[in-house]
């Protein structure tokens, strides 16, 4: 921390030393209980979000602390660790409050972001469809000019938080092409479907999204009609590099299970951690989590700086996810046959293996990265 | 209503390695602010809540112990007063004189409340000191305090009974863990403790003629290690019910 913010080196420290132990103490314990379905994340959710988690990379002036974007993601480095249903949930509601802060009128900022940022309400970032997700051009939902209001028709799918946020960011085709608006629970013509069952972040709320003729006040549009999509990829950039902090955060978890296992374990007479084996595994975890904590760490310090950071971005959470499932997958083979049939093992690659999926593929990520790189060369 | 609570800048127990001979390595280890403390502060928090007034901080620790001073004011203290002092931690008499010594400075208090001992070292051995030399009142081991007027009455949790005591303010009293839950303090809380005003002081300033010479010393700390027997009874379970209850009443673990 004090070679990377030399100034404010203990004030971040205490912030993120505070929040640790509040998520050692409040969240961790309850996590086994979230991927049981035995216990709800609301209550501890919206318990975080008051304690101020939101609040960290946000303006004064809107309800936050203005700290850097690089410091929420060292704290949700931490949530993964702790829970990954509830930093999914949380980080989701970020993504909603920076798309607000990027591109909302000077109104939608003041109205939404101080409730957003505090925990009053909870967001939810509505862009994938039944029969679209990375291709989000292809997306069928539509805005219609009618008056003062726009009228949404159209479905989206997989949605975090849907059926319990306050606020839906919501990506749709209007007269002038792509465009974002802000629903509010409660609009008229919006309704959510069931829970979806998942293998993994079981405690964090996935489903579709639908909009019959849904009437949003003409205010609510989110910057120019037109520009939507220009909005949604900045907003995944940021995204992105927080979905790999929460993957790192797993990793870390899975790591130290493992670690703290193979001390124990014994074979032919002696802790397994003395093979050669299982050491190669425990150095090659390490480094492998630290490698991601410092890519996820340096897109965001970029992304601090107002430097362009979206490959960066795109490789760090590329990186930080499928080295979560790697990891998780060591932890399981240190943990042998109790990893494969303990929940509490493997719901740590249950939980890390949607994010090499959600917010943007591996495949598509690489296809940016690639892009990028053939762009600036000669 | 002006309440003191004495904090404690300890070692983090749940951090501590100790080296092969059990000796406990100091050196570098992480620290806190000692847990039962947060009760203290969550108490005094709860009675100015109730009675209006101020509370503050008295720490004597060294300069790392600011991070500790300013985890109690961001739970909602107003103010505090650190004693800036690298000798303190394991001379009780020592550190009881000098937070007497500023208390005397910061007062006068209605009530001084301190945790029923620290949690790396766990002697308490302050709080009962600490009233002697401000010749007051004092209830040990609280786990419940209610204050009416100038009265307070106070329940004491000791080892296999209880005691409700009456105190006339100013006292000193320390509390149990099981008086309350800690408040976990917000972030913009924790930001905005650093621009809370702390008082420093040295020993130097504070100290008289009647400052004591130390009592003891402490010679050698070592890590307490559990061997646990680690039996295993193997066969079908109803022969490995009975060996079980066998063994725990061979141990006296439960009556034969």
């Amino acid at each position: 921390m004090e070679s990377l913010y030399p100034d404010r080196a203990a004030e971040y420290g205490e912030v993120l030393s505070a929040l640790g132990r509040y998520m050692q103490e409040k969240i961790l314990p309850l996590s086994a209980s979230y991927d049981a379905h035995s216990n709800s994340i609301a209550k501890a959710r919206s318990e975080l979000l008051k304690n101020g988690i939101l609040q960290i990379s946000h303006p004064k002036e809107y309800g936050g602390l203005g700290l850097p974007f690089s410091i929420y993601n060292l704290a949700i480095q931490m949530l993964g660790a702790a829970d990954a249903s509830i930093a999914l949930s949380v980080a989701i509601g970020n993504t909603v409050a920076e798309g607000i802060q990027m591109f909302g009128t000077e109104e939608q900022k003041r109205g939404y972001l101080p409730r957003l940022v505090s925990g009053d309400a909870l967001g939810s970032f509505s862009l994938t469809e039944p029969a679209s997700g990375s291709d989000a051009r292809g997306s069928k939902t539509r805005a219609r000019r009618e008056g003062g209001n726009y009228v949404l028709n159209g479905s989206k799918m997989f949605i975090t938080n849907a059926g319990e946020a306050d606020l839906y960011f919501v990506f749709a085709i209007a007269e002038k092409g792509p465009s974002c608006f802000l629903v509010e629970k409660g609009a008229s013509g919006l309704s959510t479907g069931e829970d979806l069952p998942k293998m993994g972040m079981r405690g964090s709320r996935t489903a579709e999204v639908r909009f019959v003729d849904c009437r949003v006040p003409a205010e609510n549009l989110v910057g120019e009609e037109g520009r939507g999509f220009d909005y949604i990829k900045a907003m995944l950039n940021g995204s992105r590099i927080v979905m790999g902090s929460i993957c790192v955060g797993v990793a870390q978890i899975a790591f130290e299970k493992a670690l703290e296992y193979s001390k124990q374990r014994t074979a032919f007479g002696k802790p397994i951690s003395e093979f050669q084996l299982i050491r190669e595994k425990i150095a090659d975890m390490k480094t492998n989590v630290n490698a991601g904590r410092m890519m996820c760490l340096y897109a965001s310090m970029l992304k601090d700086a107002g430097a362009e950071f979206s490959s960066e971005a795109s490789q760090a959470k590329v990186f930080a996810t499928e080295m979560s499932v790697g990891v998780c997958d060591s932890a399981i083979q240190i943990f042998g046959g109790y990893g494969y049939t303990t929940d509490d093992i493997h719901r740590h690659w249950r939980d890390a293996r949607l994010l090499t999926i959600g917010e943007g593929t591996s495949e598509i990520l690489r296809m940016l990265i690639a892009s990028r790189e053939l762009a600036h060369s000669i | 209503m002006k309440i003191a609570v004495c904090v404690k800048h300890a070692v983090d127990e749940s951090e501590l390695r100790a080296d092969p001979s059990g000796k406990p390595i100091l050196q570098g280890a992480a620290s806190k602010v000692s847990t039962f403390d947060k009760n203290a502060a969550e108490e005094a928090l709860r009675m100015k809540a109730k009675s209006g007034g101020e509370v503050v901080i008295v720490c004597v620790g060294p300069a790392e112990a600011k991070k500790t001073i300013r985890e109690a004011l961001a739970m909602g203290a107003d103010k505090a007063v650190h004693v800036v002092s690298d000798a303190s931690g394991r001379d009780s008499l020592a550190t009881s004189y000098l937070l007497w010594k500023a208390l005397a400075k910061s007062g006068p208090f209605d009530a001084v409340l301190c945790a029923e001992g620290s949690s790396d070292t766990y002697e308490g051995q302050v709080p009962p000191m600490l009233a002697e030399w401000m010749a007051l009142p004092y209830a040990g081991y609280a786990s419940k305090i209610e204050l009416s007027g100038s009265v307070a009455k106070v329940e004491q949790s000791l080892e296999d009974s209880s005691q409700t005591l009456e105190l006339t303010v100013p006292f000193v009293a320390s509390v149990v863990s099981e008086i309350n839950e800690p408040r976990y303090p917000t972030l913009i809380q924790i930001m905005q403790a650093s621009k809370k005003p702390m008082e420093e002081l040295t020993p130097q300033q504070l100290s008289g003629p009647d400052a004591p010479t130390s009592l003891s010393r402490v010679l050698d700390t070592r890590v307490q290690s559990m061997n646990r027997k680690k039996v295993v009874f193997e066969g079908a379970p109803e022969e490995t019910a009975t060996k079980l209850l066998d063994a725990l009443k061979a141990e006296g673990v439960i009556g034969a």
